[in-house]
């Protein structure tokens, strides 16, 4: 394979003149990298969707809507509501539930804890496959060199049956070996920067969602106690 | 149970078709980037097929030099030969032109002696004839005559014109003697004004000689004089040294002298000193000793060229001054 001295250094000829194992890293780096994008841009449109969604729930929620509206309104939109939405009717569903003249403190507890139990999946559903993102970051260079250290490994070895050693003998190996560690790194800057990226702006949710809740309460209370 | 509702129905992620779209997109262009960078740095790769070139262009400049001259050659060839084949038609051409033309004019010259005596022959008068003839033969007389008398005209002025250029030589010849005299006369007085010269430069050069040889002469003079000055200076140094260190011993009748061979060495040290010549008294004589021992080290001139004059001293010592 890498004995044959190839004049042609294209792209496919270093593809298809590369060890198998190199070329099933070549494969998977391929493969994560064609997952992580598309990881990348669904949790882009899905963090940028629920980011444009809280802000409206919000501005409606706080120009002082009718409660049983908005969820009456969010019940109805179920497949497109935000999250916030979605905490919002778990917890004035669960506030509703109970009877009118119920012990307050309980009422406010099952209340906070339906929420919270509704904040936990919307986070959990919010951070789906961010953890895949930051695997892709860290794992993929390490996949892509041990490509190439195979890759050199083996041009190396297929030098040692030659008297006369140049450079020509070693080269195309080595660049075979090399788009190995060029596909790693290819698949792991974007998804390191998009992890980063995606986990602050779900940091920055979830307290907005935390801080909702307790104002959410805050209203439930009053309207208990009127 | 609109709460049981909400939870069995999840997001509905937005866009995630396109946002797989988005990802091959993104794969197709990384690719192509790829591609074109590869093949774009493909053109090094060519480079090492331009050192293979280095290899073919003895049989490529071999191949042009082939395939260009055969046009070149060829032509020449073909010259050449239609050249040697037009010479042998042309020599041949010329033999036969020679072969044709003289039968030619072998047959004009004939037919024209022919027409001559036949034009003669046509004329019937034979005294008109005869006196043509002699007429013909006078007139040829005459020009021979003149013929002879423009013969000796030319041999008197040929004769002339060789007297005229012996002449000439002659005058050439003395002229050139004259010339050669004059320059036997200037290389003479060129010699003559090289020797003076060269006297004069002599008689400079043994005026600066002399003159040299007498700065040199008091220069050594001087040296000599100042050399000898200090010699003589130092020695008197050293004597009025040891006088000092003298103890006289009084009372000694007249005026005995004391003479001391003392071997120096260099810086004044005093190496050895022998009574050369006593002065009769054995008390002079020890005092003179301890004195010249006393003295040291002597005083030496600084320059150590003339320690010699000082190596072996000898030291006259009289009892009064």
């Amino acid at each position: 394979m890498s004995t044959t001295v190839t004049q042609d250094m294209s792209f496919l000829h270093l593809i298809t003149g590369a060890s198998v194992l190199v070329q099933l890293v070549m494969l998977i780096l391929v493969m994560i990298s064609l997952l992580s994008w598309w990881y990348i841009f669904r949790k882009l449109f899905v963090i940028r969707n629920e980011i444009n969604k809280t802000d409206e729930f919000e501005d409606v929620f706080w120009r002082g809507a009718d409660l049983n509206s908005l969820y009456q309104r969010t019940t109805n939109s179920r497949y497109v509501s935000g999250s916030m939405e979605r905490i919002f009717a778990a917890g004035f569903n669960e506030f509703n539930k109970h009877p009118i003249g119920s012990d307050l403190d309980a009422v406010m507890e099952s209340t906070r804890r339906a929420m919270r139990a509704t904040y936990q999946r919307e986070m959990d559903y919010l951070e789906s496959h961010l953890s895949f993102l930051a695997t892709v970051g860290s794992v993929s260079p390490y996949i892509g060199l041990l490509g190439t250290v195979w890759g050199i490994m083996n041009s190396f070895r297929s030098l040692s049956s030659v008297t006369q050693a140049t450079i020509a003998h070693v080269a195309p190996g080595i660049a075979e070996a090399l788009i190995a560690t060029a596909m790693g790194l290819f698949a792991a800057i974007p998804a390191v920067v998009a992890y980063n990226r995606y986990a602050s702006r779900t940091d920055q949710l979830a307290t907005r969602f935390e801080s909702f809740m307790e104002e959410l309460s805050n209203v439930l209370q009053r309207r208990a106690a009127q | 149970m609109s709460v049981s509702v909400l939870r069995n129905y999840p997001h509905s992620e937005p866009k995630s078709l396109l946002a797989g779209g988005l990802a091959i997109l993104v794969h197709l262009i990384f690719i192509a980037l790829l591609m074109f960078g590869l093949n774009w740095k493909d053109h090094p790769p060519e480079g090492m097929i331009v050192d293979i070139w280095t290899e073919l262009p003895k049989p490529i400049v071999q191949e042009p030099v082939k395939t260009q001259p055969p046009p070149k050659q060829p032509k020449p060839v073909q010259e050449a030969k239609p050249k040697p084949e037009p010479p042998k038609p042309e020599p041949a051409k010329p033999e036969a032109a020679k072969a044709v033309t003289p039968p030619v004019k072998k047959p004009d010259i004939a037919l024209k002696e022919k027409p001559e005596p036949v034009k003669k022959e046509t004329k019937p008068d034979l005294e008109e004839q005869k006196k043509k003839e002699q007429e013909k033969l006078k007139e040829q007389e005459r020009v021979k005559e003149l013929e002879k008398q423009k013969e000796l005209e030319k041999k008197k002025e040929l004769e002339k014109q060789k007297e005229l250029e012996k002449q000439k030589e002659l005058e050439k010849q003395k002229e050139i003697e004259k010339q050669k005299e004059l320059e036997k006369q200037k290389e003479l007085q060129k010699q003559k004004e090289k020797e003076q010269a060269a006297q004069r430069q002599r008689e400079q050069e043994a005026k600066a000689r002399k003159e040299a040889e007498a700065q040199r002469a008091a220069q050594q003079a001087a040296a000599r004089n100042q050399i000898t000055s200090e010699i003589g200076k130092y020695k008197a140094l050293i004597l009025a040294k040891i006088r000092s260190r003298i103890v006289m011993p009084p009372d000694l009748p007249g005026n005995p002298v004391a003479e001391f061979s003392v071997t120096l060495l260099p810086g004044g040290d005093i190496l050895d000193a022998r009574l050369s010549r006593s002065s009769g008294h054995a008390a002079f004589d020890s005092a003179v000793e301890r004195a010249i021992f006393l003295s040291k080290p002597l005083p030496l001139p600084p320059d150590p060229s003339l320690f010699n004059e000082f190596r072996n001293l000898n030291i006259k010592v009289h009892y009064l001054e």
